[in-house]
């Protein structure tokens, strides 16, 4: 079978002040298979935003193809657009910014049936009903306001939406990242269950590796622009390779005092570089622990070592 | 044995007629780091203020005292609280870019702690900068917040809260706003100054990772009580009121198998509006029988230094 989601060699940029670009994704290869959840991990301004974002086409890529379902998003016209957004949808961060204040929950959910004229009258309000208990709410919620729910029965009611239209992949960007500890495992946990029920490919976007962990079969991280490495997700959490995937695995403060304070420190020095002026070379070479020479003049090459896909030097 | 560097007793606050923080108690010694934990709402930030003595005029006190030493701050005036602050007892905050000051250079933002002008402290102030871990300390005197990036930021309100030598720093969600990899330079730096400097650190957070890392003891907050407190390595290895282990239980770890079923606690926080009687998590405990609906549980020793308000306690041994 085909992938549903083909990246290759995807450079989105911006434009900056100064004349310098932004180069926020600066050659990005990934694929997802159907049924497979890809993580995208990496700090702030890293870029993986931008790549999601590219997949359900909200920005334009600068160069590079993004492939959903086999369908080119690159320079494709509104209608291509339209017709590939039906079979990718999308989650953000804020459940709160992302429902229209001032419409019923079940006009939220069925507006993207409706406005595709997949349903209307009863049928409609069925679909709505289905899929409100889907995500673990009741039928009779549909007719309530946003303000009337909580955070994580909000993030919900966003996944319902989502769900409407049976995506082929759902772009879930931080999806829990603005829930407390107790409602962003019930998140996980739907999210896990949906994707297993349903068969969806799911590209997940996170700064928290523990969840990415939970939640992936496989795990890309990425730094300034450009993926360090890609791995199964036992293979990168047991036997990361390059020093950046180390360095933020030792970073992860994890629930368990015992466990943490024996935990060997690799402690990266400075701060991210801007991704107006990415370093030469490796750009993770001005906060590597084992940069040598070559790192700083030369870009490593994006290769296969074992299971793993990675882009350094050294390894 | 010396009086504790901050001790907490029986606080209360309240907005309007709703008990938003009802009756905690806890006390920090010097050098060591103690952790106030919970989700949104469970009056963690609020406690924080009321030490500080920076409620909003929304909120009131409305029983206990505050000690610093032996000095009750609850009876003093404004005006003796404004020597204390900055002085024997500092505050930093989650967004430190929002909490600097964007017209001065960050070397006038120091120095004023000191109540000195830069151009007399200034060795001081390059001092401190080192020691909070900025590289390049002559330049970034004279630059403004807006020169340096998140992280930096947050050292230099370290730098502000330190350098006048407070014996205790209210850290509210210091690293919250940080990336992990320089959320870890910070929690590293706040324990060197910890062991250091004698600072006592009452670090505000959600976060058990942080808590792990960091603090020697931990109270854990919920709906505006202290349901468990007592030293770190204890709750983690062995948590004696539900809503810790359920808290524990839910939280995704680096060591999880992948798409496993993690641990929830159904419904959600009640807002203050719907504080009844008894234990507060019942509604959401497993273990809730009649008795927590109708007996508010007091924290009561169950362990060296371990506390806990619930009536099942012991049938979680």
């Amino acid at each position: 079978m085909s992938d549903t989601l083909q990246i290759t060699d995807l450079k989105v940029h911006f434009p900056g002040r100064g004349g310098e670009p932004i180069r926020a994704v600066d050659g990005v290869s990934l694929s997802i298979a159907p049924h497979e959840t890809l993580g995208l991990v990496g700090e702030s301004g890293c870029g993986k935003s931008t790549v999601s974002n590219a997949t359900v086409g909200l920005v334009s890529p600068t160069s590079g193809s993004v492939r959903v379902l086999g369908t080119e998003l690159a320079g494709a016209n509104a209608r291509t657009l339209r017709a590939v957004r039906a079979r990718a949808q999308m989650v953000f961060q804020d459940p709160v910014m992302s429902l229209n204040p001032r419409m019923t929950v079940g006009a939220a959910i069925g507006e993207p049936l409706l406005v595709r004229n997949l349903g209307r009258g009863i049928a409609l309000r069925t679909r709505v009903a289905e899929l409100l208990e889907e995500v673990g709410l009741r039928p009779e919620h549909a007719s309530r306001y946003p303000h009337q729910f909580s955070g994580g029965q909000r993030q919900r009611i966003v996944i319902a939406r989502a769900l409407a239209l049976r995506p082929a992949l759902l772009v879930c960007d931080e999806p829990v990242s603005a829930l407390d500890v107790s409602v962003r495992a019930q998140i996980l946990n739907l999210l896990v269950e949906l994707q297993s029920r349903h068969g969806m490919s799911m590209l997940f976007v996170s700064h928290d590796l523990a969840v990415v962990r939970h939640v992936c079969d496989r795990v890309a991280v990425m730094y300034l622009g450009l993926l360090a490495e890609l791995a199964p997700g036992d293979v990168l959490y047991s036997k990361p390779l390059h020093p950046y995937t180390k360095a933020l695995l030792a970073a992860v403060p994890e629930p368990d005092p015992v466990m943490q304070r024996a935990k060997p420190r690799v402690l990266l020095t400075g701060e991210i570089p801007s991704p107006a002026n990415p370093p030469s070379g490796c750009r993770f070479h001005t906060r590597c622990p084992i940069a040598i020479d070559i790192c700083r003049h030369e870009v490593p090459a994006w290769r296969h070592v074992g299971n793993s896909q990675v882009a350094c030097h050294l390894v | 044995m010396t009086a504790p560097a901050l001790s907490v007793d029986n606080l209360s606050l309240a907005i309007g007629d709703a008990v938003v923080v009802d009756g905690i108690g806890f006390s920090v010694a010097q050098g060591e780091v103690m952790a106030i934990v919970g989700e949104s709402g469970c009056g963690k930030s609020i406690t924080a203020q009321a030490i500080m003595r920076l409620l909003p005029p929304a909120i009131r006190r409305t029983s206990g005292t505050i000690r610093l030493g032996d000095d009750d701050i609850t009876a003093i005036s404004e005006r003796a609280m404004q020597a204390i602050r900055g002085r024997r007892m500092s505050m930093i905050f989650q967004e430190p870019q929002a909490a600097l000051d964007p017209l001065a250079t960050i070397g006038t933002q120091i120095a004023e702690a000191l109540r000195q002008p830069l151009s007399r402290a200034r060795p001081a102030v390059r001092k401190m900068l080192e020691d909070v871990g900025i590289s390049d300390p002559d330049r970034r005197v004279d630059q403004r917040p807006f020169e340096l990036s998140g992280g930096m930021c947050q050292r230099v309100m370290i730098a502000c809260a330190l350098i006048s030598r407070p014996t205790i720093l209210i850290a509210d969600e210091p690293s919250t706003a940080l990336d992990v990899t320089i959320q870890a330079q910070v929690l590293d730096l706040l324990r060197h100054l910890a062991i250091e400097r004698r600072t006592a650190v009452v670090l505000i957070t959600h976060d058990m990772g942080v808590v792990a890392d960091i603090a020697n003891r931990v109270a854990v907050m919920y709906a505006g009580r202290i349901a468990e407190s007592g030293p770190t390595e204890a709750i983690f290895a062995a948590p004696r009121h539900p809503y810790t282990a359920l808290l524990l239980a839910s939280i995704p770890r680096l060591s999880d198998t992948p798409k496993s079923q993690l641990a929830t606690i159904e419904g959600r926080v009640p807002t203050p509006a719907e504080y009844g009687s008894g234990c507060r998590f019942a509604n959401r405990c497993p273990r809730a029988d009649a008795r927590c609906s109708n007996e508010t549980p007091r924290l009561r020793s169950i362990g060296p230094d371990h506390f806990t308000a619930c009536h099942h306690a012991e049938a979680m041994a």
